[in-house]
């Protein structure tokens, strides 16, 4: 069972953006014990989302480990005016899911029934392995809070790591709609959960 | 161009932020945007980086509801392959692209001054804003030993390297280089007879459309070559070289 033997404290843990901007700071001059903090307090989210795009064990731990060497080379880079620690080593987990799952998007299509098992099994090992907390209810409530159609189209985008013209194809809408879409459960989002 | 088509040019721009800032282009649509970008009024370019920036904060926050922890031989496995690891992104010399043509505009002067300036005038381009004391790339500009070499890039466009021993450091200048195909980076390496030793990566953000850089302990190396390496880098060239400059 891959969830025994460890800790599943950091899973609904808010870190501060001022420990993790520190933290990268100390990385960016080869602070290995800062680095392995910041793994610590991040590495549910990270895995958790490249897990989500990628559906599967195997690829998912390439890809954070890819992410993590990332981080380690390219701490430096990161500039706060850009935004905060979390949303950068995000953006960059999510890139390399969505780069990965493209270029395995024959294979996957291919085994499409097998697939879609994988997809379910993927989905409840999630949702059992995260603490419940008023963070993470808030969140669901905003996520709750927007239509089916906005949901599936980030469902698709982002999840699915569809480009916004192959979620126009597979939803029949015209590419227009669904800018909007994506744009208004954004918008929704971002003001339910209070992100200036 | 009329009020009508500038109006229509930002409204579109604009309505590719959230499939921007969601990986939700593909790469040919990324690149569409970045040259959109490039050519765009600083407002705009603001005012779409300023929505990509809550698009990923509010991503960031959703994050939470996917949150899954690892396996636990995961972190094993990542802190030794970062152990000894002296691979490093370049940072480019300058404020990130937020700024757009103000930004570009910053480089290409500090790159237009290398070409003309160097001849003892004392350099007083700031790469960085009202930098409190000379930065590094400052003293190679000033120092008495300073050089510079050139040259293509196979791939396109040069790269340009002032440097001094003296200093111990490089000031790299990179124009026009096209990005590195995804998934890879492009690498530089100091190459002394006992081998190369990685200078920095420069993915595609760092490399478009110019950038500069400062590259430390330059120690006995004898030239500066670049190749291209997968994901985030290389301990060792496994690709290459794609070009190579002196710098003895």
């Amino acid at each position: 069972m891959r969830l025994s033997g460890h800790t599943r404290r950091t899973a609904g843990n808010s870190v501060s953006a001022t420990d993790l901007d520190v933290l990268l700071r100390r990385v960016a001059r080869g602070d290995q014990e800062a680095f392995a903090d910041f793994y610590d307090a991040t590495r549910a989210r990270v895995y958790g989302l490249v897990a989500r795009v990628l559906r599967d064990p195997g690829y998912s731990e390439e890809t954070t480990q890819e992410v993590y060497l990332q981080v380690w080379r390219s701490a430096g880079a990161y500039d706060p005016a850009s935004g905060t620690p979390l949303a950068w080593l995000l953006t960059l987990a999510h890139r390399r899911a969505v780069d990965r799952v493209r270029s395995e998007q024959a294979v996957t299509q291919r085994e499409s029934r097998y697939g879609a098992t994988t997809v379910e099994t993927a989905a409840d090992q999630v949702s059992e392995s995260v603490i419940i907390s008023d963070e993470r209810r808030q969140v669901a409530a905003c996520v709750n809070g927007l239509t089916d159609l906005q949901r599936e189209c980030i469902n698709l985008a982002y999840y699915q790591g569809l480009t916004y013209a192959q979620v126009s194809e597979r939803l029949s809408a015209n590419l227009a709609t669904v800018k909007s879409r994506m744009r208004d459960a954004l918008k929704g989002l971002r003001n339910c959960l209070g992100v200036r | 161009m009329t009020d009508r088509e500038s109006e229509f040019e930002t409204a579109d721009l604009l309505s590719l932020a959230v499939p921007y800032a969601l990986h939700a282009l593909s790469d040919a649509e990324d690149e569409v945007v970045e040259a959109r970008l490039a050519e765009a009024q600083s407002a705009v370019v603001n005012a779409f980086f300023d929505e990509v920036r809550a698009v990923r904060e509010t991503m960031a926050r959703v994050a939470i509801l996917t949150a899954a922890e690892p396996p636990i031989q995961l972190r094993r496995r990542i802190l030794a392959a970062v152990a000894g690891d002296n691979v490093r992104a370049i940072t480019p010399d300058a404020s990130s692209r937020r700024t757009g043509p103000r930004w570009r505009s910053a480089i290409l002067t500090a790159a237009a001054v290398l070409v003309v300036g160097l001849g003892g005038l004392g350099i007083g381009v700031a790469l960085r804003p009202a930098p409190e004391q000379p930065s590094k790339a400052q003293q190679v500009f000033a120092a008495s030993d300073v050089r510079t070499t050139s040259g293509a890039i196979p791939v396109g466009g040069t790269a340009t390297v002032v440097y001094s021993h003296h200093e111990n450091a490089a000031v790299l200048v990179m124009n026009n280089v096209p990005p590195p195909k995804p998934g890879t980076v492009y690498q530089m390496w100091l190459v002394n007879p006992a081998g190369a030793t990685s200078a920095g990566t420069m993915d595609a953000q760092a490399v478009a459309p110019s950038t500069t850089a400062v590259l430390p302990n330059l120690g006995d190396s004898t030239s500066l070559a670049f190749t291209v390496e997968p994901n985030s880098g290389s301990t060792k060239p496994t690709g290459h070289f794609i070009a190579e400059l002196p710098i003895s």
